[in-house]
This record gives C-alpha cells, structure tokens and sequence, in this order.
C-alpha cells in the first residue's frame, strides 16, 4: 500500500449515486413515460440465411393500437452508414436468425407484442454456414452471398482492440471470401526458436459465444427535437460513439441527435449505440417519441455477443525454463457482421510473456450468426485460456513450478511488446510474486491430500494482461454561487467512476468531498469523452478531471488572494474555505469558498465566475496485468467442477476508490467463472440460438462463486490520475486459464473448451 | 380485451385499478402506478429483478398477472424507508458496496428483506442460498453477501436494543 498523506484518495468511498439506486427513484431508459409514447416490438427472422421475399403485416396492423409497421424501406436511412445499423431491419438478404425484419410501434406494449407475433415473414431459404473451418475453404457457400458490406473498423478500434500496428498482409493461403479480416504479428523467426527449444507443448483450443449478461437489456427511447433532429435517452456506454453511428446512419448532422447517457443496467462492452439507430429512425417517421427495449429472449437472439473463437497456439521453452517461440493461428467467428476480437486476441496471445520469435495469424470469419460487439477484455480470456494451457503444459514437462515458470519469462520495462514497441512500466512480475507466496500456493504441495477417491483437488494459475485503452478527453469544473464545485464530464458512469472523479477533484482541489459533485452530461453540451470501455476512463477523463480541477483551484486562490490580500501562493484550501498558510483560523485570514463564489455571480458582481478546464489526449498506454489462483474440486463421477478458494492479484496502478476496484475485480471473476464453467450461447444446426432464455443460458450465481479473496499490487503509471491505471479489464481474463489448469492439476485431464461443463469434462475423464 | 377491478394495498396505501386480464403484476406496478424501482431483466423468472413481497412473502413479480394480486398486501422497493430513513437493508448495500450499476439491486434487496424476516442471523451461505433467485452481473455477490450481513447484524442490535 501506497503511503501518502492525501485525504480522499485511496479511501475506500461508497456509492455517491446509491440513495436512488437504493429507493427505487433511479430512472432507468425504460422507466421514461414521455408524453406520446409508442411502444415498440421488432419481428425477428425466424431463418438464418435466406433471401427476405415479403412481410405479411395485414392481421397485424388491425390489432388495436397498433400505430404502423416498419420494414426497411420505410426507414429514412442514408446510403453508407455504419453496416450493422444500416440492416437494423433486414434488407433484401437476412444473415442471421433472429435478425429484426420488421418493427411494430404501437399504444401500448401489450399491443405490440401481440401484432408482432401476428406478422409473417416470408422467405427463400439459403446456405446456412455456420462451421468456422470449413467456412474458410474457398468452396465453401457465403454467408452473405446476394449482398456486400464493408468493415466498421471504429468500433473495434475503441474498445483498443486494433490490431495496434499489426501487418495486414495479402493472404497467403487461398479463402473462402467468408474470411472478412485477418492478421498477422511476426517477430524474429519461429523456426530458428522451436529449433532452440528443448520442450515444445502445442493444443487447439474452442472458446464459445458468451454474451454481456447485462441485466438490463438494450432499451432506448428516442423522440424527435421537432426540427428533423432527434433526442435519443439511451442506456449506452458512449453517447458520442451512439450518436455518430445514429447521424451516419440517418444521414443526419451530428449536432441534430442529441445523446442523454441514463444510467446503464451493466454495459461491459455491449452498448456501443446497437439499437438506437432504429429507434431514432422509427421516432422520425412516426413524429413520436418510441420506446424499445429488448426482451431478455430478444437479446440473446439479437443483440452483440462475444463471438466463439478456435486458438491453435504451440510455444517452445529450453531446459533453462525460457520460452524461445510462440506460432498460434486464432480463428474468430464474427458472425454476420465483422467485428471479432481477433486483432485484441492476436496480441494478447503473446501479450503476457517476453517471445523472442513470434508468429500469429488471425482470420475472422463470416458466418450466419449474430454479429458481434465488445466484451470485458475483447478476446483476452480466450487468448489467455489457450496460452496459460499450452504453459502449464509447458511447466509440466519442465518439471518447474508453474508460477516459476511464468516468472522467467515475464516481460519489464523496456523489453518488447508482441508488435514491437517497447512495455512501459508494468506489474505483471509483482502480481505473480505475490501469489507465489501467498498460502493458497504455498499449500500447492498438500493438494493431494485427500485425492484419489471420487472427488479430486486442484490449484491452478492463470495470467492475463489488457494494454489499457486510450481516448482524448475533456472536463470542466465550475463553483457554483453556492460553493459547491461541480465537475461536468461527457463519460458514463459505469461501476463508480463519477465518484473516483469526485475523489480526484477534492484531492486536487484541496475541498470536502462533500462539497464536489459530478455531473454527466449529454453529447450536446458535454465535453468530449471516450466511451465507458476498455479501462480507459479513470485514465483519461480522470485525467482531465485532475485538470480541471487544478484549473479551478488555481483560479479560486488567485480570487482568495485578492480578498486576502495575499499571495496565491500563500494560501491553501482546507474543507470549505482559504486561508493563509500557518495563520490561525479566523476570520481575518480565511474566507469560505461559498464566499468567492458569491462575489462571481449575481447582478453587478465584479469577478469572473470560477470555471476550470481540463483536456488531455493520453498517448501511453498504462497496461494492468493480473495474475490468479483458483481452487477446484472435480467430481469425476459427474464432471462437476466446484470451486472452493480463488485469489485475484492486480497491477491497479493506485487505488484510488479501493472499494470499486474491488468490486469490480470480484465482479470481472465471476464473469470469468462464467467463461470458464458455464455460459455458451449454442445455435443449432440450423444457426438457431437453442439458448435463448436466461434458463437455458448460464449466468453464474450467488450460491456456486467462491469467496474471491484480492491482491491489489500498485506499481505507479506514470500518466494516470495519482498513477492509477485500468482496472475493469484484467481481472476478467484469466479466470477461466486458472480454473482449467486448477482442473488439470487436480484430474490430469487437459480442458480443450470452455466453457467446461460437465459433459465436456465428464467425457475427457471417461476417454482417460 | 376484458378489464377487471382489483383492489389492493401498496406500500401502504389502498389501490383500485381496473386491469386488462393479459396484464402482468410487474407491468401494472411499473407502467399504470408509476412504480418503476421494480425492473424487468428476463421475463422467465430467473433473474429476480422484478422481485417484491406479496403478503409477506418475497414474489417475482413477473410470474403474477395483475388480477391474481386483487386484494394483496404488496411492498415495492419504493415503499421500504420510512419517513426519509432508510432501511438497514438499503443502508447495508451502500456501506458494504453491494450495488454496481444498481438494475439488480432493488430485487436483491427485497430477496434480502423476505430472508432476514425469516432468517435474521443467516450464515453466508444461507445468504448465498437465499439469493439464488437474483442474478447480477457487477458485483460477483460478494460484497452484496457483506451488505445483507451488515444488514442483518444492524438489524439484530435494533432488536436487543427494543
């Protein structure tokens, strides 16, 4: 722990938002009644690939209340928005089941429902593609063959999963066209690197589709400005990102949608603008205001999931424990629309451990599945799977220990990162230090003791690393008349953040916490932001909220001073007032900030009102790595796997609010455990989604997640707020790489899938 | 669409409606009274977001049509401080942290008024138990299985102290 004599900061705070979200007063975009309202149902494609002939609307529209029915032609779309947006009703080819063909607004939700299910679709079925291999082959049918679309490189490229200087090279095996994207990171020579190698350990791993989970579904409610603009109350992670693919995709200016961020029932990465477009483009045509949200079944079907994914990936390692090459080739399903986490995926592959020679391929391929969006770590827990196996593999044939092991080959400072450039300071070699001292480890030896029986014990380790995302960012900070300090940022409150930003503003400033409040604005008249992902807002906008406030302090001391006739630098801020520095509390030599306010506001004052500015544009990445321990018990006449201990060791950077970077560590593990034991969104043969309810898809609960114990190891970045660094993504990824080499250690059995049900593990054991 | 009159008490406070008979409990509380601390997360009775009590007993309030409620006794998240105070519960989830983006929170809280009214000591796993019926995605539950214990153990002393 960080010794330091700041006031607020490292303080574990709770909640400033709580009290409404504790009384039932928060409002949620679902729970807006606008005058008007039109409620809003979608008809979704009951056909994976198929060429949409018509929409038989007649039944459904003489149900009462029914106000019309949208398909696309009625949508005021321009030509070249963003590709998912622009089939947000399907056009002329359908490519996934599930995908909205039509869209009912009526009166009442009752209403919508009941003419959606009365409308029929009819199609002329094509080629479902939906193996990820053989959709490779240049023989194999197109999962989009009457049509064309381009890439939406912007999306990916803000949840900081770019390729991040990636080669894009011309093929050099023939594909099929499925192929929409691929990849390469090449370092040294491969070959040179397994000739070096004593040991090589190679395995094919398959990683499922996994969806956000989010409770509250994707619900927007737009309304038109009455001007051919439009207001759009989204429960989204951006409102800058949402209103961009909004105007691109009406064809509108920027300036004409104007974005109200409510507060998101969990995001992690799945709303980035899905549903607004339509929803805008349904208030446009109907002249009212539209509610839509997704049901749970709706979501599952519909929405932007985390696509499955096979990672080959062989690593050779000499006697001595250093690892001397890596070759992976990554296959990412990206459905119907591309967007995998392939690039994110391929780095993070090598992302871990210092590869003299590298060579990772990455191919994203084209299937009749839903399209994909972000999710917590876009395409490390995969990664992290696949390569934490192959090194565990890798450790037992070196007869090393496996934390050992990783240690010898972790990378520091300086040396390179899998694209090349160079790793700033990083505290990935403390996380695993202090695990391999930690009691869990230390008992490692006595595992066994009650194992040879029905049930087995096991511990296993898992490492994962996310580079940080980056994004300029603005804030400003004002004293209102009445002394209050309010901090206006364009970012969305995600797990805590506006309160670590209230932190960082009383720290700088040198006022009460109570004092500071936040406030997010809407994407008319916020400063700019990134959207809330890829742990980049403490980072960021925390940064220009230091800014900011640094502005404003330095601002109320030079109006203090000349109340006080003295010198700025003279003063200091302590709780609600200014004073001369050593002078005794009174009246003569402090004056309350309530005060300076005062003078700046209100008819013939003479001082200019106190408004700080802060803007920044962060161009180094501050990576958070972490390191985990999971403890297992495996029935091996079932194949259940429980988990008894886990411990979660994290480079914070600083913890600034101590108790949200827990809670969101613990939170990311159970995320984890639902990578690694239970979550899968299955499609049948027929691309349908057979897990389309949350009966049928596994969300983990309070009764099979252990108690997560956490290690906050805090190694300064050098440009965050008080050094913090990122802290949502790390502790997601290697969740499910401990529980299966934990698994492995306790059965000898290798996990090649996850999520490890156990049917999966049942099988491996039986096959011995 | 056939409409019938129920009659019931909500957060202390008597109700007549006339409700439509496709009329869920959990569309009726959030969409005509305006109640809308009761969310909606999957409308299959798994996530317990729309969790309120019903005559004493926590119920999803998704699985109930409006008319089955007439003549209930029903608490909604709404109705749980009291004159501006609030409830150990609600005071337990925000000292222990045990709400991150707050969509699952007031189901949680209802699920832990209907345990503690049962159970006012319960061991963590009891707690674990108890909140089968509730998913949320922020929190991993820890800290939600702190906030009942606060609760519980705050509660308790309000009774010695009686």
């Amino acid at each position: 722990m960080v010794v330091s004599d700041q006031r607020v900061i490292g303080r574990p705070m709770p909640r400033a938002d709580a009290p409404a979200k504790l009384n039932g007063q928060e409002r949620f975009a679902g729970d807006l009644a606008l005058a008007g309202l039109l409620h809003a149902r979608p008809v979704l494609s009951t056909h994976a690939h198929a060429r949409l002939v018509g929409v038989q609307s007649e039944a459904a529209r003489a149900v009462p209340g029914v106000v019309t029915i949208l398909t696309a032609a009625d949508l005021p779309f321009a030509q070249g928005g963003p590709p998912r947006a622009a089939e947000s009703l399907a056009r002329e080819e359908i490519v996934y089941a599930g995908q909205p063909v039509a869209l009912v607004l009526a009166e009442s939700e009752g209403a919508a429902a009941e003419a959606a299910a009365l409308v029929e679709v009819q199609y002329e079925d094509l080629p479902v593609v939906l193996d990820l291999v053989a959709a490779m082959d240049p023989g194999s049918p197109l999962a989009r063959s009457l049509t064309k679309m381009g890439e939406d490189a912007a999306e990916a490229a803000m949840h900081g999963v770019g390729g991040g200087g990636a080669a894009e090279e011309a093929p050099q095996e023939k594909l099929s066209a499925n192929v929409s994207g691929q990849t390469h990171l090449e370092m040294g020579d491969v070959a040179t690197g397994f000739a070096a190698a004593d040991v090589v350990a190679e395995g094919t791993y398959d990683t499922a589709w996994v969806h956000q989970g989010y409770i509250e579904t994707q619900t927007c409610v737009a309304a038109p400005d009455g001007m051919g603009g439009v207001t759009i109350h989204a429960s989204t992670q951006g409102l800058f990102r949402t209103r961009q693919v909004v105007a691109q995709t009406l064809g509108l200016a920027q300036e004409q949608v104007r974005v109200v961020a409510m507060p998101v029932g969990g995001g992690f990465g799945g709303k980035f603008g899905l549903i607004e477009p339509l929803t805008a483009a349904a208030a446009l045509v109907a002249r009212r205001p539209v509610r839509l949200g997704f049901t749970r079944g709706e979501d599952l079907l519909a929405a932007n999931p985390t696509p499955a994914g096979r990672l080959e990936v062989k690593i050779g390692a000499r006697r001595d424990g250093k690892v001397t090459a890596i070759q992976a080739r990554l296959i990412f399903d990206t459905g119907a629309y591309p967007n995998s986490p392939m690039a994110g995926a391929a780095f993070a592959v090598a992302g871990c451990y210092h590869f003299p020679n590298l060579d990772i391929k990455g191919f994203e391929v084209m299937t009749n599945r839903l399209g994909p969006g972000a999710y917590r770590a876009p395409g490390n827990p995969q990664a992290s799977f696949a390569v934490e196996s192959v090194m565990d593999d890798l450790a037992g044939r070196l007869e090393l220990d496996p934390i050992a092991f990783r240690l010898l080959n972790v990378p520091s400072e300086g040396d390179p990162r899998p694209d090349g450039k160079a790793w700033p300071i990083i505290g990935l070699k403390d996380c695993l230090e202090r695990l391999s001292v930690h009691p869990l480890w230390q008992r490692r030896a006595a595992r066994g003791a009650t194992n040879g029986g029905r049930f087995r014990e096991g511990i296993g380790v898992g490492v994962g690393g996310w580079r940080g995302g980056l994004e300029p960012a603005a804030a400003l900070c004002h004293v209102d008349p009445s002394g209050i300090v309010n901090v206006v940022v364009g970012a969305v409150d995600l797990s805590g953040t506006f309160t670590t930003f209230r932190m960082i503003a009383a720290e700088t400033l040198g006022v009460d916490y109570e004092l500071v409040r936040v406030v997010g604005s809407d994407s008319t008249n916020a400063p700019y932001s990134g959207g809330s992902g890829g742990s980049k807002i403490v980072y960021t906008v925390g940064q220009a909220v230091q800014r900011a406030a640094t502005d404003a302090r330095e601002q109320i001391l030079e109006l203090a001073g000349q109340i006080l006739e003295a010198a700025p630098q003279d003063l200091e801020i302590a709780g609600d007032r200014v004073r001369v520095k050593g002078m005794p509390a009174e009246s003569d030599y402090e004056v309350t900030i309530a005060k300076i306010a005062s003078l700046t506001s209100g008819f013939g004052a003479k001082h200019a009102p106190i408004a700080g500015r802060g803007t920044g544009a962060q161009t180094a990445n501050a990576p958070g790595f972490s390191a985990h321990l999971a403890r297992v018990r495996v029935d091996l006449d079932t194949g259940e796997v429980t988990l008894l201990d886990y411990v979660a060791s994290q480079d914070v950077g600083r913890a600034l609010n101590p108790a949200a970077v827990e809670g969101q560590i613990i939170g990311a593990v159970v995320q984890g455990i639902g990578w690694g034991l239970y979550e899968q969104l299955v499609h049948d043969e027929n691309g349908q989604v057979v897990t389309g309810s949350l009966m049928d898809y596994a969300l983990p609960r309070a009764e099979v997640v252990p108690h997560v114990e956490t290690v906050l190891v805090e190694v300064p970045s050098p440009d965050g707020p008080f050094g913090a660094r990122g802290v949502g993504e790390p502790p997601v990824i290697p969740v499910a790489a401990a529980i299966a080499n934990a698994i492995h250690d306790a059965t000898g059995v290798r996990p090649g899938a996850i999520p490890i049900t156990p049917e999966r593990l049942w099988k491996q054991i039986a096959a011995g | 669409m056939a409409t019938h009159p129920i009659s019931l008490t909500i957060n202390g406070k008597g109700q007549q409606s006339s409700v439509e008979s496709r009329r869920l409990l959990v569309h009726y509380l959030r969409d005509e009274l305006g109640l809308t601390g009761t969310h909606i997360g999957c409308e299959t009775s798994q996530c317990g977001a729309c969790t309120i009590m019903l005559n004493g007993s926590a119920v999803k309030s998704c699985t109930l049509f409006a008319v089955q409620a007439d003549g209930a006794e029903i608490m909604t998240i709404e109705g749980l401080a009291k004159d501006g105070e609030m409830h150990p519960i609600q005071e337990g989830f925000w000292e222990e942290h045990g709400l991150q983006c707050g969509f699952c929170t007031p189901g949680m809280i209802m699920s832990t008024y209907d345990l503690l009214q049962k159970n006012p000591n319960p061991d963590e796993h009891e707690i674990r138990h108890a909140l089968h019926g509730n998913l949320c995605r922020c929190t991993g539950y820890q800290h939600i299985v702190k906030s009942i214990q606060y609760a519980a153990n705050k509660m308790q002393g309000a009774t010695v102290a009686d």
